[in-house]
């Protein structure tokens, strides 16, 4: 998997005297959703807004289809877990802002794009809305549509459903697979939550704590396959995938997550 | 019979006592009607407890003349000493210094607080002025502008210019990053980010600092009327009290708190208006 389509060549961040991330070497599969697991405040973040270019290597680089990152553009969109989407926007607005700098798209096309998105994840109905008047798990739809309408290639998300409750969040990861899959995109998933990065992932990748290194490399699509329902959870093989991650994060880290 | 006779509650408008005896629960909520029936009432209280006051002659109505008489002379200053003009002539110079304050704080402020070098340079400096007491730069004025409308301009710009920008730079510092970042991702370059994005989430915050600023442009352009102007109600009031003319001076206050409530209230109206996804 070195020879991944986002490449991290010998990254390593430090802020100040705080050696944050260690150096590290990975190649992420293109159209794979890759989880980073690890401990709260260990670096994962940071490693993953290199990517978006949004914080830049102290040493080493980070390439995108062979193309070296130099700050953010609509290639790499972020997905946060608050102040995801604006609220001086409706939803349609807020999708419409992922389009809102491409001179590559006319307006009858935008407008098809817009259709498209509204349609996939069901906010249809929500298009006149403000965001504060729609519930949180909707309000991460109109985050992760206003990213694929920007054409965004690869999709970073930082625990984009951790403030969602429970079940919200089970339908959240159920929709988001299926969109990986459908949109072929790829996604780098950040969360310190088990369950949901073995749910979710084709690949985790579990890091100590700070400075964040490599610990694991669990290859998680061999075990469970691309397809993920919300049955799945309930096998076997979801129970020992995700004790033995649990372990290893015990083991490795060191660290209750 | 109906029961409601024997608990003491008024048995024609059951309703009533239910909607005021809510008033008295701790943490209540009581209807806005009931409210402002309360408002009016105790306001009405205060204002015959001070007419009776007056009439009874238990303070000297140079100290403290009748409501009524207030009143009169209120109507008297409109109908026949121009109070319309002073007004206007009030008005005009709060809007003109508090303008061109808002003018310059607006885009300095965004600056400190997007470029480092802009907000190094200037936070010190406008930290300092801004403990200035404007009464105590009055004669400096003076002796720059002399006292005519500049001195007035200047006092009431210093005093809103230097608390203003700082506000304002605030505001900007305070945009989410992740609103920042995620314009960046999606093709945006720095201005598009400062407009579309901090300029929008600004919005309602600086209306409501613009609204704070502006009550105190009012007070600082009392002192500047006070100490050089021929015009203006700052000097209407002056001029009355030298003749303790108390119903005047009363008047020419109950104007200017007329002046800020309506000011208030309008501004309050737009921010609704602008800004109804909140």
């Amino acid at each position: 998997m070195k020879n991944g389509y986002v490449q991290f060549v010998g990254t390593a961040k430090s802020f100040g005297p705080v050696d944050v991330v260690r150096k590290t070497d990975l190649g992420l599969d293109r159209n794979s959703l890759v989880v980073f697991l690890g401990p709260s405040g260990c670096g994962k973040t940071t490693l993953m807004r290199m990517v978006g270019g949004l914080d830049e290597p102290s040493s080493g680089s980070i390439l995108l289809g062979g193309e070296k990152v130099v700050g953010p553009d609509r290639r790499r969109g972020m997905v946060f877990q608050s102040y995801s989407s604006f609220p001086w926007l409706t939803v349609e607005k807020n999708i419409a802002f992922g389009m809102r700098y491409r001179k590559d798209l006319g307006v009858a096309e935008k407008a098809e794009r817009m259709r498209h998105y509204l349609e996939l994840f069901g906010l249809a109905d929500f298009a006149g809305s403000y965001p504060n008047r729609i519930s949180g798990g909707m309000r991460q739809r109109v985050a992760i549509a206003r990213t694929l309408a920007a054409g965004s290639d690869v999709l970073l998300m930082d625990e984009p459903f951790g403030a969602l409750d429970a079940l919200t969040r089970e339908r959240l990861q159920v929709e988001l697979r299926q969109i990986q899959i459908r949109e072929e995109k790829t996604i780098i998933f950040v969360t310190h939550d088990v369950e949901e990065a073995v749910f979710l992932a084709d690949r985790i990748i579990l890091f100590s704590r700070r400075p964040a290194s490599v610990v694991a490399d669990i290859d998680v699509a061999a075990e469970l396959g691309p397809q993920r329902p919300l049955e799945i959870r309930e096998t076997q093989k979801f129970f020992e995938l995700r004790n033995k991650v649990l372990h290893l994060i015990r083991n490795e880290t060191g660290a209750i997550v | 019979m109906p029961a409601a006779v024997s608990d003491g509650r008024c048995f024609d408008h059951p309703g009533i006592a239910i909607l005021f005896s809510s008033l008295f629960v701790f943490r209540g909520r009581a209807s806005p009607m009931a409210e402002s029936a309360v408002s009016v009432a105790a306001a009405a209280l205060i204002v015959a407890g001070w007419e009776l006051a007056a009439r009874a002659g238990v303070i000297a109505p140079q100290f403290l003349p009748s409501p009524s008489r207030v009143v009169i002379a209120l109507w008297t200053m409109l109908t026949e000493q121009n109070l319309v003009w002073h007004v206007v002539v009030s008005t005009a110079r709060v809007w003109i210094a508090f303008l061109l304050a808002a003018a310059m704080a607006i885009p300095i402020g965004i600056m400190m607080s997007s470029y480092r070098i802009v907000g190094a340079a200037l936070e010190p400096m406008i930290d300092f002025i801004r403990y200035l007491p404007v009464p105590a730069l009055v004669p400096l004025s003076i002796i720059w502008f002399g006292v005519g409308e500049e001195t007035k301009i200047f006092l009431l710009w210093l005093g809103t210019f230097f608390q203003l920008v700082l506000l304002v730079a605030d505001d900007m510092r305070r945009v989410p990053q992740e609103f920042v970042e995620v314009a960046r991702t999606v093709g945006a370059t720095s201005r598009q980010v400062m407009t579309d994005v901090a300029l929008r989430w600004m919005g309602p915050t600086l209306i409501d600092n613009l609204r704070i600023t502006l009550g105190w442009c009012w007070t600082y352009l009392i002192i500047a009327e006070i100490v050089a102007a021929d015009s203006g109600i700052g000097y209407v009031i002056w001029t009355a009290r030298r003749f303790v003319k108390t119903p005047e001076v009363m008047a020419g206050v109950v104007v200017i708190g007329l002046i800020g409530l309506v000011t208030d209230q309008l501004l309050r109206l737009l921010h609704r208006r602008l800004f109804r996804y909140l």
